[in-house]
C-alpha cells in the first residue's frame, strides 16, 4: 500500500505555491495534521494574498517544515 | 598489546573485568579462585547484619534454544558474620595485593550503623566501598537495598554517612527499579560518592508453571519477585549507564553491569561512560574461565584500533547520545536486498507487509524467478526486514540521498513556534 502519491500530491501543492511567490507565513498542528499558511510576496495585484493547504502527510509536513527552516534562516542571513 | 589496566575513582586493577557483588564473591576462596583465573576486581557479595535464605533461589529465562537469556534471582546479601567476611577479605588481599577488592555494604539508614560497618571493613583493607542501594528484593522489605535506592534524599543522605568516614573511595550502586535514574545518581553526586554503579537487578518474576501454576522459582508453591539480570538486560543497563554519563550534574566514574556476557558488551559499556565492567550471569553460567576470552578479546580489540590503554575508550560514544528531538528528521536510509544472497524465504516481506510499511514486493525476474524488491519511495528505513532477515548480507540498509539539509525536531518546533499560526478549518 504506497502513500507516496498522497506525499507527491501534497508536495506539489507546495512546490506550486512557492514558485508562484508565497512563502510559508504561518503553521497550525493538531490532530487532523498541518495547516500551513501562505503569504504572497511578489507585485501581481491578480494573487490573493494569502493562500492554505491542509497537509496530512508525514514526508510532506517534514517537507514544508524544512522549507520553514531555512525561510527563517535565510532572514536571519538577511 | 595493549594496556588493559584501570583506575576506577582511585581503584586500581590489572583490567577492567570485575565480579559484581553476587553469588560469584560470596566467599574468600570463590574471589580466590577468580583472581586465579584472571579476574581484575570483585566486589564481595554484600556484608551486613547476615540474613538467612529460602530455597529454591534462582530461576533462568531462555529463548529459542539460548538459555540464560535472563536470569531471576531471590537470593539475599550475605548469611555470613561480618567477622567470617572480613577475615576472608583480609587474607584474599594479602594474597593478591594488585587485585581490587571492593566491599559491597547494606545496612539500616541510619548514621550510626553506616558509620560502624565502613570502619570495620576498611580496616581490614579493602581498595573501596560500594553502598548497595539496589537490592530489589528481600532486604528491600525491610528498608534496605532498593527501598533506599528509590528515595533520592535517602541515598544522599547515607552517600554522606559513609563518607563522613570512609578512607576509601565510595561507589553507590543504584537501582534500575526507578523512572529516571539519573535523580538518584545525581543524589548521590551530592552526597560525595566519589562513583556510581549501575545497574542492580530488575523486578521480575522468571515465569509461572502452566502445569502446577506455581511460580518459578518458588518456595514450597509460594514466590516473591526477584531481580532480574543476565544479557536480557544489558540495553537497559547500558541506557542508564549512557544518561548519566552524559548528565552535566554526575560527574563521577561510572562502573558499568546489566549483562555484559563478553568483551564486546564491556567494550560498549566503556564506550558509552563506563570506567569498567562488573559481571555475575555470566561467571554463574559459564564458571569464571570466561575472563580469559573476554581479556583476549579486549586485547585484540584494542590493538586493531591502534589503542593503548583501555582506559581511552570511556565515555568515546556519549556525544553520540542525545535526546530524540535532536535527530535529524531528513536523515533517510533504506532497505536494498540482494537478490543474489536472498533465499526468498519472504519473512521480510511478511514482516514489512503485516507489521511495517508495505514497501517490500514479490516480483519475477526476467527469467521467472521469484525476487524481492523495495519501493525505495514507501521504505521508511525502519530496519524491520534486516533484523528479521535469516542471511547475513542479504538485506543492506543504505544511505539515500535525498538532498534535504538537516532538521531535527527541535529545529522544527522552533521554527514553527516563530512562524504565525495559521486559521484552521474544523474537520467534521
Amino acid at each position: 500500500m504506497s502513500t507516496y502519491q498522497e506525499f507527491e500530491i501534497e508536495r506539489e501543492k507546495i512546490d506550486f505555491l512557492l514558485e508562484k511567490g508565497y512563502t510559508i507565513k504561518g503553521v497550525t498542528e493538531n490532530l487532523s495534521g498541518a495547516f500551513v499558511e501562505f503569504e504572497y510576496q511578489g507585485n501581481n495585484p491578480d494573487k490573493s494574498k494569502k493562500e492554505r493547504l491542509h497537509i496530512l502527510h508525514p514526508d510532506a509536513r517534514k517537507y514544508f517544515s524544512t522549507i520553514l527552516v531555512q525561510q527563517q534562516r535565510q532572514k536571519e542571513v538577511q | 598489546m595493549a594496556d588493559l589496566s584501570l583506575n576506577l575513582a582511585g581503584i586500581k586493577s590489572p583490567n577492567p573485568f570485575w565480579l559484581a557483588s553476587a553469588p560469584p564473591t560470596n566467599s574468600g576462596y570463590q574471589v580466590q579462585r577468580a583472581f586465579e583465573a584472571g579476574w581484575g576486581g570483585a566486589v564481595w557479595k554484600t556484608l551486613g547484619e547476615p540474613i538467612l535464605n529460602v530455597t529454591s533461589r534462582f530461576a533462568a529465562v531462555g529463548f529459542n534454544g539460548q538459555k540464560v537469556a535472563g536470569f531471576n534471582n531471590i537470593e539475599l546479601i550475605t548469611d555470613r558474620p561480618l567477622e567470617v567476611n572480613l577475615r576472608e577479605i583480609y587474607e584474599t588481599k594479602k594474597r593478591f595485593p594488585n587485585h581490587a577488592i571492593i566491599a559491597s555494604l547494606m545496612v539500616e539508614p541510619t548514621q550510626e550503623k553506616w558509620h560502624e560497618i565502613v570502619k570495620r571493613v576498611e580496616e581490614v583493607g579493602v581498595d573501596g566501598l560500594e553502598l548497595n542501594f539496589g537490592c530489589p528484593h528481600g532486604m528491600a522489605e525491610r528498608g534496605m537495598g532498593a527501598a533506599s535506592g528509590q528515595v533520592p534524599e535517602l541515598v544522599e543522605k547515607q552517600t554522606m554517612w559513609a563518607k563522613e568516614v570512609a578512607e576509601t573511595p565510595v561507589i553507590v550502586k543504584l537501582t534500575p527499579n526507578i523512572t529516571d535514574i539519573t535523580f538518584t545518581a545525581q543524589a548521590a553526586v551530592n552526597g560525595g560518592a566519589d562513583a556510581v554503579s549501575m545497574i542492580n537487578t530488575i523486578n521480575s518474576l522468571a515465569g509461572v508453571d502452566i502445569d502446577t501454576w506455581d511460580t518459578i522459582p518458588n518456595v514450597a508453591g509460594k514466590g516473591a519477585h526477584g531481580g532480574y539480570c543476565g544479557p536480557a538486560v544489558k540495553p537497559i543497563a547500558l541506557n542508564m549507564v549512557a544518561e548519566c554519563a552524559r548528565h552535566p550534574k554526575i560527574n563521577v566514574p561510572i562502573s558499568g553491569m546489566g549483562g555484559v556476557s563478553s568483551w564486546r558488551e564491556a567494550v560498549e559499556f566503556m564506550l558509552m561512560g563506563a570506567t569498567g565492567v562488573q559481571v555475575c550471569t555470566a561467571a554463574m553460567h559459564h564458571g569464571f574461565s570466561i575472563v580469559e576470552d573476554m581479556k583476549d578479546g579486549l586485547n585484540n580489540y584494542l590493538d586493531e584500533k591502534g589503542i593503548d590503554s583501555v582506559m581511552d575508550l570511556v565515555g568515546k560514544s556519549v556525544e553520540k547520545y542525545s535526546d530524540w528531538g535532536n535527530l535529524d528528521l531528513n536523515h533517510q536510509i533504506v532497505a536494498k536486498i540482494n537478490n543474489d544472497v536472498c533465499i526468498n524465504c519472504n519473512k521480510c516481506h511478511i514482516a514489512c507487509e503485516d507489521t511495517s510499511h508495505q514497501c517490500i514486493d514479490m516480483l519475477k525476474d526476467d527469467n521467472g524467478n521469484d525476487i524481492l524488491k523495495v519501493r525505495e519511495e514507501d521504505c521508511v528505513g525502519c530496519n524491520l526486514c534486516s533484523i528479521v532477515c535469516p542471511v547475513d548480507g542479504a538485506i543492506d540498509m543504505v544511505d539515500y540521498a535525498n538532498g534535504k539539509p538537516p532538521m531535527t525536531w527541535n529545529e522544527r518546533q522552533a521554527a514553527i513556534g516563530a512562524a504565525s499560526s495559521c486559521e484552521v478549518d474544523l474537520i467534521k
